[in-house]
């Protein structure tokens, strides 16, 4: 079987969905440990520097492409699949039976996957472009001079509507997580009694509820603690 | 019992069909679901109107040719059971039950209720066998086979072939029949030599049937009438990667 | 005096001489052989598969959606094979010769040691091609004894053998499909056999989704398309079951062996209403653990378990001390009739018996107690035990009859009665499985089989299969190898208008009558005559007015039968239809058959033929031959007789006392 067959069958995409998005989940745990580092009381020190390695890092520049490029793929495809699915029953049915015979969460991927890409992209937009290519003002610190993302971040979240907007964001990728890395574990095929517990308390509560409320939280905090 | 039945018409496969409402009266406890569209076809024969066509057979749920998706679940509401097997029992006097057929672009609608399921029948020439010619056989205690392996590969084998799973699926895939038969001859030896071919066949088979493909959400099991594990999809997976990766 | 063609020699040497001076057939020419097989069943699948296999062209018809649903998947037990696992001291000899016994001496030696041979092989076959039989923990196959024999040579998959042997053989014929040597009509139902120069050319089938019919040639037709249980319109049969591709080649010449011969099963769900379409059968296994009564005392109101043990009646115990619970299929059948009859059936029909399992529930309870070393356990504990070993054991049963009744049968017995299960009877076929129309071939339950008067349980599925797999390849080489000069004939060719005509004005005439009752009206009358007067035991007076009811219900049914719907469309009401006008005419044909035999044996019990103990008697000097019914026009039949000559087993009363 060559790549491409492999890759244009439906099985072979969802390996690349699932492997994407387990990619974006423990991206997750990195991009919050940094986050942590705003929380310093240190003038915003440590997270400009931190800013400033992971923005000039050529390493870290080249997976942050390719970070992006993991989102693209992983959005493509699974609306590729969506769209799939759509056609796999034109004509629907007139009682549905909710929930009764799956989760709510498992039926809502691609609509918390189309509100996560909104969310991204605002993010970014935000913060990376205006980073990369807005003009944002600087700090020295030991004669280095780095911009102030700090500030940047401290004043966003000022507004109460950029908080809500995240905290939005982070509803939504609990609920596209809660099913998310479970099922991202099923594609792999990892299925086995002995571990389907500890795989769907780590879907539930480390990537469902602990990370995006660690997320959520920071602004949040920031927010009532504005400068 | 008195009863309200809205049910799928649809004259054959280029009508756009449409529900029709029916009052059943004196409906017993006892009867089978369809022993209810016995009734009613009856009396429609009588009325001079034409019965609904909707598929059956055994009548024990075994045969897997009975498929209606009633008020929303296929099969009806009682937990692996076939609609052949669902009791009145489960209805009280006054309801109203919607009847559907199986709806996927791969199931098209032949008549009313009645679907055509032979998408599942290529599914199983692509490649759900063995490749055996009579005669060849060695003696049948030859290949010891762990026990947990056999009663997981009939666990799989149990799969009735009715398409619930299907018609269950937000996605109309097909993943937990075509799984259900791979699983069944990768866990026994006898199906290792063609288990790179089977796996990739079945699976190409499937996609171009134009079922969905699978999104994990545990609808499929939860509506098997033979309680057929996803496990199995999990399982294909394994299977299909190992034949992608190496092939 | 019908010639079946046995071959000489002695009996353990007849298949074997046989296979090895058959004529064959060269590949290249196989290829060029065009065989149709009607019917997807075990016999039917396994038949075009291992003909596909042997570079024959096969096509292969069945009227359900798929080859995967024909009946043989709800058969539930097992199946039989003298493979002496169990070290028992089964062999191939003990299985024929039971068989023999069973069938109450109206089976062919010569076929049924055949039978016992292959029936090895097929398991072998079957677990080859990936069948999930029970296993023990060392790994190799299960048994377990069935149906009362002294060995333990049933290979059973759960409650569902036949299911996995059917899945088994379909995905040899789906290989078959994919490989282009088969090509499969699925929603075809075959209504006609077309003989050209008196041999069988080919059929005509209806598209049942468009209604067109079809032409289609074949070098042999083989009829595999099950039983006809379903005259009696409540049966253990699918919906679907039905006579017509057997009757319509009765029809065309081939004659019909003993179509009195109906199995009626013991332990089915009694029925509950007028609405009740079919009957479902729970497992002959239920038999081992459970015990049947009836309370003493006539038409007793209390609940069953209000009843004490000293007013309750295991009349299967008490009139067969030997056998007891166990003893065969239609024993017990009668004796449940009897029972009810004389008014001590239970429920609300009155028509039922207990099976109970209140004292299996103790004992299992007990050495589960014993086994985890609780001896002081209380009643209720060895009785929560005792459960969880029956669940474990016949838990999908339970569940069933739970779904069914709507009752515990863990707390309550279950109540059951018997029901038509299986026909014995069928198109007679000589040692070679061939009809008596040339290039007709009857295989599984379709022919008259190898079961006698009476089968035993585990032993259709051996059958169909063993024809399927191990004769018809054998055998059918026999009659193509002076064949292989004739060429595909051409479906213009006026045998093949004709046929078509006739279904066509059949058809026309069906759908012209546009009458006041329904198929299933018709149906239902058929099955309750024949259920009264040809059931589980029958009489001369009963028959006799049987055969003028039925003709006179065919008339009526030819007058007012009314088919809504259009001929060139799916229309499930005209097949029935077509199905119930075939059952109208076999119906009489049965009682004809069995008003003849003025004995009682197997299925067949007449009433003016028992001892004073109520036990069959049978007539071995008169009736020791297979009634081969010919068909001469509307009621005309005209009878048959081969002779039936027993060199190895010889006939003695069967006693279950």
């Amino acid at each position: 079987m060559k790549w491409s067959q492999f890759f244009s069958t439906s099985i072979g995409k969802k390996l690349l969905v699932g492997a994407t998005g387990f990619f974006l989940c423990t991206f997750l745990i990195v991009h919050l440990a940094g986050n942590f580092s705003l929380m310093k009381d240190d003038g915003g020190q440590a997270f400009n520097l931190y800013a400033d390695f992971m923005g000039h890092n050529l390493l870290i520049q080249a997976l942050a492409w390719g970070l992006k490029a993991v989102i693209v793929i992983h959005a493509f495809l699974a609306i590729q699949l969506t769209i799939r699915n759509q056609k796999a029953r034109p004509v629907k049915y007139a009682v549905k039976p909710g929930n009764k015979t799956s989760s709510w969460f498992s039926r809502q991927m691609a609509i918390m996957g189309s509100i996560l890409l909104i969310f991204i992209v605002i993010h970014l937009a935000n913060f990376w472009w205006k980073m990369h290519y807005g003009g944002i003002p600087t700090s020295v610190y030991d004669g280095k001079k780095v911009g102030d993302l700090y500030t940047v971040v401290w004043k966003a979240f000022g507004k109460v509507e950029l908080v809500a907007l995240y905290v939005v964001g982070m509803i939504a990728l609990a609920f596209h997580l809660v099913h998310g890395f479970k099922s991202s574990m099923q594609t792999f095929g990892f299925n086995h009694p002995k571990y389907n517990g500890m795989i769907n308390f780590i879907g539930l509560w480390i990537f469902g509820i602990l990370i995006p409320a660690l997320f959520a939280l920071i602004p949040v905090y920031i927010y009532f603690n504005k400068i | 019992m008195k009863l309200t039945l809205k049910v799928w018409r649809q004259k054959n496969v280029q009508d756009k069909g449409r529900f029709e409402n029916y009052e059943v009266s004196d409906v017993s406890k006892d009867m089978s679901f369809l022993e209810l569209f016995d009734v009613l076809n009856e009396r429609l024969i009588n009325e001079g109107k034409e019965p609904i066509a909707f598929d059956h057979d055994c009548r024990e749920g075994i045969c897997g040719a009975c498929s209606m998706y009633i008020n929303g679940r296929a099969h009806g509401p009682w937990e692996q059971t076939t609609t052949c097997q669902l009791h009145m029992r489960a209805y009280n006097d006054g309801d109203t039950i919607v009847v559907e057929p199986w709806r996927a672009a791969a199931f098209p609608v032949i008549k009313d209720l009645t679907v055509d399921r032979s998408a599942f029948d290529r599914i199983i020439q692509a490649g759900g066998y063995i490749s055996v010619n009579t005669g060849n056989a060695v003696d049948a205690n030859a290949i010891p086979i762990e026990k947990h392996d056999a009663d997981m590969a009939f666990a799989a084998a149990a799969c009735i072939g009715c398409g619930a799973c299907v018609a269950a699926c937000k996605n109309s895939s097909a993943m937990l029949f075509t799984s259900a038969k791979v699983s069944q001859l990768a866990l026994l030896p006898q199906g290792h030599p063609e288990r790179t071919s089977r796996a990739e066949d079945m699976v190409m088979q499937m996609d171009k049937e134009g079922f969905g493909s699978c999104t994990n959400t545990g609808a499929c099991e939860a509506e098997c009438p033979k309680g057929i594990s996803i496990s199995n999809i999990a399982r294909m997976n394994r299977e299909f990667f190992s034949a992608g990766f190496t092939s | 005096m019908l010639n079946a063609k046995i071959p000489a020699g002695p009996l353990e040497t007849k298949w074997s001489k046989y296979k090895s001076t058959v004529k064959l057939v060269n590949p290249a020419n196989k290829r060029k052989l065009e065989i149709i097989v009607v019917g997807t069943g075990l016999a039917g699948a396994s038949a075009a598969a291992s003909l596909g296999e042997l570079g024959y062209k096969v096509k292969v018809f069945c009227f359900q959606d798929s080859a995967r649903r024909a009946h043989s998947i709800a058969a539930q037990g097992g199946i039989n094979a003298a493979k002496n696992y169990q070290n028992d001291g089964d062999s191939v000899f003990r299985l024929f010769y039971d068989t023999v016994k069973g069938g109450d001496y109206r089976a062919r030696e010569g076929n049924v040691y055949r039978l016992s041979e292959v029936s090895g092989n097929i398991i072998d076959q079957c677990v080859a091609q990936g069948v999930p039989f029970a296993r023990e923990y060392g790994g190799l196959l299960s048994n377990r004894s069935f149906g009362g024999t002294q060995v333990q040579r049933t290979f059973y998959a759960a409650g569902q053998t036949g299911q996995q042997l059917l899945l088994g053989a379909y995905s040899a014929l789906e290989r078959q499909v994919a490989l282009g040597t088969v090509k499969q009509y699925t929603r075809h139902e075959m209504l006609e056999v077309v003989k050209i120069d008196g041999k069988a050319r080919g059929i005509i089938a209806r598209n049942l989704t468009t209604g067109k019919l079809e032409r289609h040639f074949g070098h042999a037709v083989l009829i595999c398309s099950g039983g006809y249980g379903n005259v009696f319109f409540l049966s253990t049969n699918a919906m679907g079951s039905n006579v017509t591709a057997a009757w319509k080649a009765h029809k065309a010449g081939a004659f019909f062996g003993n179509p009195c011969f109906t199995q009626i099963h013991p332990t089915c769900i009694p029925v509950s209403g007028d609405h009740q379409s079919k009957l479902t059968l729970m497992s002959e296994s239920l038999r081992n653990d459970g015990r049947i009564w009836v309370p003493k005392k006539k038409d007793d109101q209390r609940k069953a378990t209000d009843i004490p043990e000293e007013e309750r009646d295991y009349y299967l115990e008490r009139r067969y001390p030997a056998f007891g619970n166990l003893v065969p299929r239609d024993v017990a059948s009668r004796a449940a009739k009897e029972r009810c009859d004389a008014g001590y059936g239970v429920g609300t029909s009155k028509m039922a018996v207990y099976l109970d399992y209140a004292d299996a529930i103790k004992r299992y309870g007990t050495i589960e107690a014993g086994k985890r070393g609780e001896e002081n356990a209380s009643e209720e504990e060895i009785i929560k035990m005792g459960k969880g070993v029956v669940a474990e054991k016949y838990g999908n049963l339970f569940d069933m009859y739970a779904k069914i009744t709507g009752e515990n049968p863990y707390e309550t017995p279950m109540r059951i009665y018997p029901a038509v299960h299986y026909t014995m009877g069928g198109l007679w076929v000589d040692y070679e499985l061939m009809t008596t129309v040339p290039g007709l071939y009857a295989l599984g339950e379709a022919n008259f089989s190898d079961h006698g008067a009476n089968r035993l349980g585990a032993s259709a599925l051996m059958q169909g299969l063993a024809d399927g797999y191990f004769v018809i390849p054998y055998t059918i080489g026999n009659y193509l190898a002076d064949d292989i000069h004739t060429k595909a004939i051409p479906t213009d060719h006026p045998a093949f208008v004709e046929a078509e005509n006739k279904v066509k004005n059949t058809l026309d005439t069906l759908m012209n009558i546009k009458g006041k009752h329904s198929v299933d009206h018709f149906h239902k009358a058929l099955g309750k005559i024949m259920w009264d007067k040809c059931g589980m035991a029958r009489n001369a007076k009963g028959l006799e007015e049987a055969i003028r009811e039925i003709q006179a219900l065919r008339e009526e049914f030819w007058k007012d039968v009314r088919i809504p719907g259009e001929q060139n469309e799916l229309n499930p009401e005209l097949e029935k239809a077509g199905r119930v006008a075939d059952f109208l005419e076999l119906g009489e044909l049965m009682c004809r058959d069995a008003l003849q035999r003025n004995e009682s044996c197997g299925g067949h019990f007449r009433e003016e033929y028992q001892d004073a103990e109520g036990e069959a008697k049978r007539d071995d000097e008169n009736f020791a031959f297979v009634a081969a019914w010919e068909y001469k026009g509307p009621s005309n039949f005209d009878l048959h007789k081969e002779k039936l000559e027993f060199e190895i087993v010889h006939p003695t009363q069967r006693s279950y006392k």
